[in-house]
């Protein structure tokens, strides 16, 4: 199974995947409007708001953990 | 792959595997990478020559627990799961890897960084399947309207005590086959919108 490249979720389906496209290595999540993958700035500000809308972490903490995740991730490894 | 790719492939598996055991049964804080290289009967700079620090092969096992942990979350996505499915699913994969989500949980705010930041990784993920459910079950008044953040984590306040005091709760046996269905159960009525649970 697919892992999108930007956040690491898992693809199973075709609608996981940015506009439904399984050669695309990101998933619905991570793609602007037009199919595109997010920037580093856009996924991180979005990661950020999900942890803190899911888990009500403080917004630096969760900037910090969002950070943290990223760098780990496929497009984001340095 | 060539045979000694293969290998390889192996042997780090095989470390990761014991190294969860070991971490599990000595703490995430305290085990030794030379306990973990006896366990696995390679010789310590094995263990390095495959993670360079400690820390490496903390993070490591800590992924590779996220992944199994949420495997069953994953599993529901196509299916049409209700809230006590997804509650079910949570608690069948923790209930897999007990002894370690209780040390992770417990030792979390002593942990590297990086470790700490998989930890919240793989809370992400759970609670990525869940928060779809439960908007769909709140939209459908099947559940309280609340702010999703405080049901995740009265949910995970509610299982993490029973398991961090084993020893009070079921010190012979597993938390979670003990008192799992008792607790969603608990929880659903907590969330539910009177006349829904039956």
């Amino acid at each position: 199974m697919k892992m999108c490249i930007a956040c690491g979720m898992p693809m199973k389906t075709k609608d996981d995947f940015a506009m439904r496209d399984e050669s695309k290595d990101y998933c619905k999540y991570c793609a602007r409007p037009d199919g595109t993958m997010q920037s580093y700035e856009e996924k991180l500000e979005g990661m950020t708001d999900f942890i803190i809308r899911t888990q009500g972490l403080d917004e630096e903490a969760a900037r910090n953990a969002a950070k943290g995740m990223m760098m780990k991730l496929p497009a984001w490894k340095e | 792959m060539n045979k000694r790719q293969e290998q390889k492939v192996k042997t780090r598996k095989l470390i990761i595997d014991i190294a969860l055991n070991q971490f599990a049964k000595d703490g995430l804080v305290t085990t030794r990478t030379s306990d973990i290289a006896a366990s696995a009967n390679l010789s310590h700079g094995a263990v390095f020559a495959h993670f360079p620090t400690r820390e490496a092969l903390l993070n490591e096992v800590i992924e590779e627990f996220g992944m199994r942990v949420t495997k069953h979350l994953h599993e529901l996505v196509e299916e049409n799961v209700s809230m006590q499915g997804i509650l079910e699913a949570h608690l069948k994969g923790i209930e897999e890897y007990e002894e370690f989500y209780t040390r992770l949980i417990s030792e979390a705010s002593i942990l590297p960084e990086s470790a700490r930041n998989t930890l919240i990784g793989i809370q992400s993920a759970i609670s990525f399947h869940m928060l779809e459910v439960a908007e769909s079950e709140m939209k459908s008044s099947k559940l309280i309207k609340m702010p999703f953040n405080l049901m995740f984590n009265t949910w995970n306040g509610l299982i993490n005590y029973y398991l961090m005091n084993k020893d009070l709760f079921a010190p012979r046996e597993s938390v979670i086959s003990r008192y799992g269905q008792q607790l969603v159960n608990h929880f659903m009525n907590l969330i539910s919108i009177r006349g829904e649970v039956k």
